[in-house]
């Protein structure tokens, strides 16, 4: 490249063809690759990396999710009692913000790859078919984990910066442990069924509209028949007790209850039918896994 | 359904073309190179590797570029082939240093920090050879590089391939429906049709094959095609026009003496490229053709 000829001023702005040039450097294997994947789809489930339209409704529900955290700490520093249990949470808020959060989000980590048609680029590299879905529901799981545990962390951070002695921390701590494995539960089985609802339209408008109403149908169905239930002056009667089985968040709330969480949740004490809670619970988990690992085993190269 | 049926070929280094009409099974062939999809019988091996068990390591070394769109409008082609230079196994760094390559390679500089949604369909076609590009692959797949393109752009693509395949020292299999136009560019060329092998031969043994000439005549076509029989070509009907084989030089003058002799009124006689259709139409028939016209 040192032949140049002409007079430099005629030249700039060439680009020199250097040629084509080899990879010689290492190449990563296959779960390197879906951890790369788990991480792109990761930072797009809070809309990092896109522009500042794709983070408004991820911020918005993270900071609407932490209000009840600092309002408790600001309460407990002015002299009131913890308001705000570790293992409920706020019942009515996290539904609700749950249900926006994977309403708006799923699609966005499977959809828009089936819109624009990019899969084919997918598998035709060195991932296996399910090693696509595998890697968005992790990373959906985590941005789940995320909005769920966070603010236990903190209101759990404001409770001990306010209560004194050892005792009182362990006592703390002990409550949080529970609390963390309920927001597990709930991003377990509400990033599958929402992965798995949202893979069956390339379209984000359908992806979201099919999750909420599934969501908010079931939830308000859940809501209704133990309303009818208890009028026929059963009380907390089998049929109370069993319309939660209807939607993820009362099974949710069964399955916390069945396995010992004292604080008063939407459905009454499912007692001896606490073992459906957890029965519903798997089955919705296996419904919504095996949805996905279905569709994209099918899902055309083409 | 039946996409592939007995179909046995074997494929050296070089740019490979496959021809064949729209749905005679080109894509079939390329998603089961890839391993994509598992053949109901039989077997094919990718760079020394069985598409069955090793699909995986296959996909390691290919670049595969779709036939269809497959681009997302809402992301720039650098931010694309990066994170797909990502998923064919390259470190972060490399794989921003491969893209930028790549797409400089296929003629895409400022533009690639555009979002890909306001690219015409030629920077789309030239995106989508980039990320196949990416991964430094030892063999590329190209489903019809060049569907939807202008003829400008055809050829634009088609000289990029060729440069890929010759100067890259990267093999290539390359899939049209026009085999006048990857002709141009290819070294051995298979034909197929109805998922079946119909030729698989270097690139000169096909030229001489599609070369035809057409003769029409305003009347006595019966005649001419008897007179040209007799004269030991084997002409054959092509609407009003008679089409014959060109064997060589000597062809011309036999059917110019042919017309001149019966004294017909000579319409049109023109060379002519045979359309890949017809190849198919009459490829088996065409075959014993060439092969009489070698005894002879």
């Amino acid at each position: 490249m040192s032949t140049q000829s002409g007079p430099p001023a005629t030249r700039t702005g060439v680009i020199h063809d250097i040629g084509y040039r080899h990879y010689q450097g290492p190449r990563l294997g296959r779960a390197a690759i879906i951890r790369a994947l788990g991480w792109h789809s990761l930072r797009s489930a809070f809309g990092i990396g896109r522009g500042a339209k794709a983070k408004i409704i991820p911020v918005i529900a993270f900071a609407i999710m932490c209000v009840p955290a600092v309002v408790n700490t600001v309460g407990v520093a002015g002299g009131g009692a913890q308001s705000v249990h570790y293992d409920t949470y706020v019942f009515q808020l996290r539904v609700l913000v749950m249900i926006i959060f994977v309403a708006a989000q799923a699609p966005e980590l499977v959809s828009r790859d089936l819109r624009s048609h990019v899969l084919p680029l997918y598998f035709s590299r060195p991932l296996r078919r399910l090693d696509y879905p595998a890697a968005k529901l992790g990373a959906f799981l985590l941005a789940c984990l995320a909005l769920l545990e966070i603010p236990l962390l903190l209101l759990y951070l404001g409770e001990i910066g306010q209560v004194g002695g050892g005792a009182a921390i362990w006592a703390q701590t002990r409550a949080l442990i529970p609390g963390l494995l309920v927001g597990l539960a709930w991003a377990v089985l509400l990033a599958s069924i929402g992965l798995a609802l949202a893979s069956l339209s390339g379209r984000r408008a359908y992806a979201t509209g099919s999750i909420a109403i599934c969501f908010f149908l079931s939830w308000a169905l859940a809501g209704l028949l133990r309303g009818v239930t208890s009028q026929n002056g059963l009380g907390a009667g089998a049929g109370a007790r069993l319309s939660g089985l209807v939607s993820p968040f009362t099974v949710l709330d069964g399955l916390r209850q069945w396995l010992g969480g004292t604080s008063p949740g939407p459905l009454p004490r499912p007692g001896d039918f606490g073992v459906l809670y957890g029965i519903m619970f798997l089955l919705m988990l296996a419904a919504a896994l095996g949805g996905l690992a279905a569709r994209y085993r099918k899902a055309g190269i083409s | 359904m039946t996409a592939l049926d007995q179909l046995t070929v074997r494929v050296g280094p070089g740019i490979t073309g496959l021809v064949g009409a729209n749905g005679a099974g080109k894509s079939t062939l390329i998603k089961i190179l890839l391993g994509l999809l598992t053949p109901t019988s039989g077997r094919a091996a990718v760079l020394g590797l069985n598409s069955d068990r090793d699909g995986e390591r296959i996909r390691a070394g290919c670049g595969y570029m779709p036939e269809h769109d497959c681009l997302p409008p809402d992301v720039t082609a650098t931010e694309f082939v990066t994170h797909l230079g990502r998923m064919s196994g390259l470190p972060p760094t490399a794989a921003k240093e491969r893209a930028a390559e790549s797409l400089r390679h296929v003629g895409l500089y400022e533009e690639r920090y555009r979002q890909i949604g306001t690219y015409s369909t030629g920077m789309k076609q030239r995106v989508k050879l980039a990320q196949a590009l990416v991964g430094d692959p030892q063999l590329l797949l190209l489903d019809e590089p060049t569907i939807g393109l202008d003829p400008a752009g055809r050829a634009a693509m088609l000289d990029l391939v060729s440069r890929i395949g010759a100067e890259f020292g990267i093999s290539i299999l390359v899939s049209s429906h026009l085999l006048g136009e990857i002709e141009q560019i290819c070294d051995h060329l298979l034909a197929i049709d109805g998922g079946r092998l119909l030729r698989s031969d270097s690139m000169a043994s096909f030229t001489q094959v599609s070369q035809v000439l057409l003769v029409e005549v305003d009347e006595g076509t019966a005649l001419l095609e008897a007179e040209l029989a007799a004269r030991g070509l084997r002409p054959w009907r092509d609407e009003r026009a008679l089409l014959v084989q060109i064997g060589s030089g000597e062809t011309y003058d036999l059917v110019r003496d042919a017309v001149a002799d019966l004294d017909l009124p000579l319409n049109r006689l023109e060379q002519r490229r045979r359309r890949v259709e017809e190849l198919f139409r009459d490829g088996a028939d065409q075959e014993d053709r060439v092969e009489q016209e070698g005894e002879a």
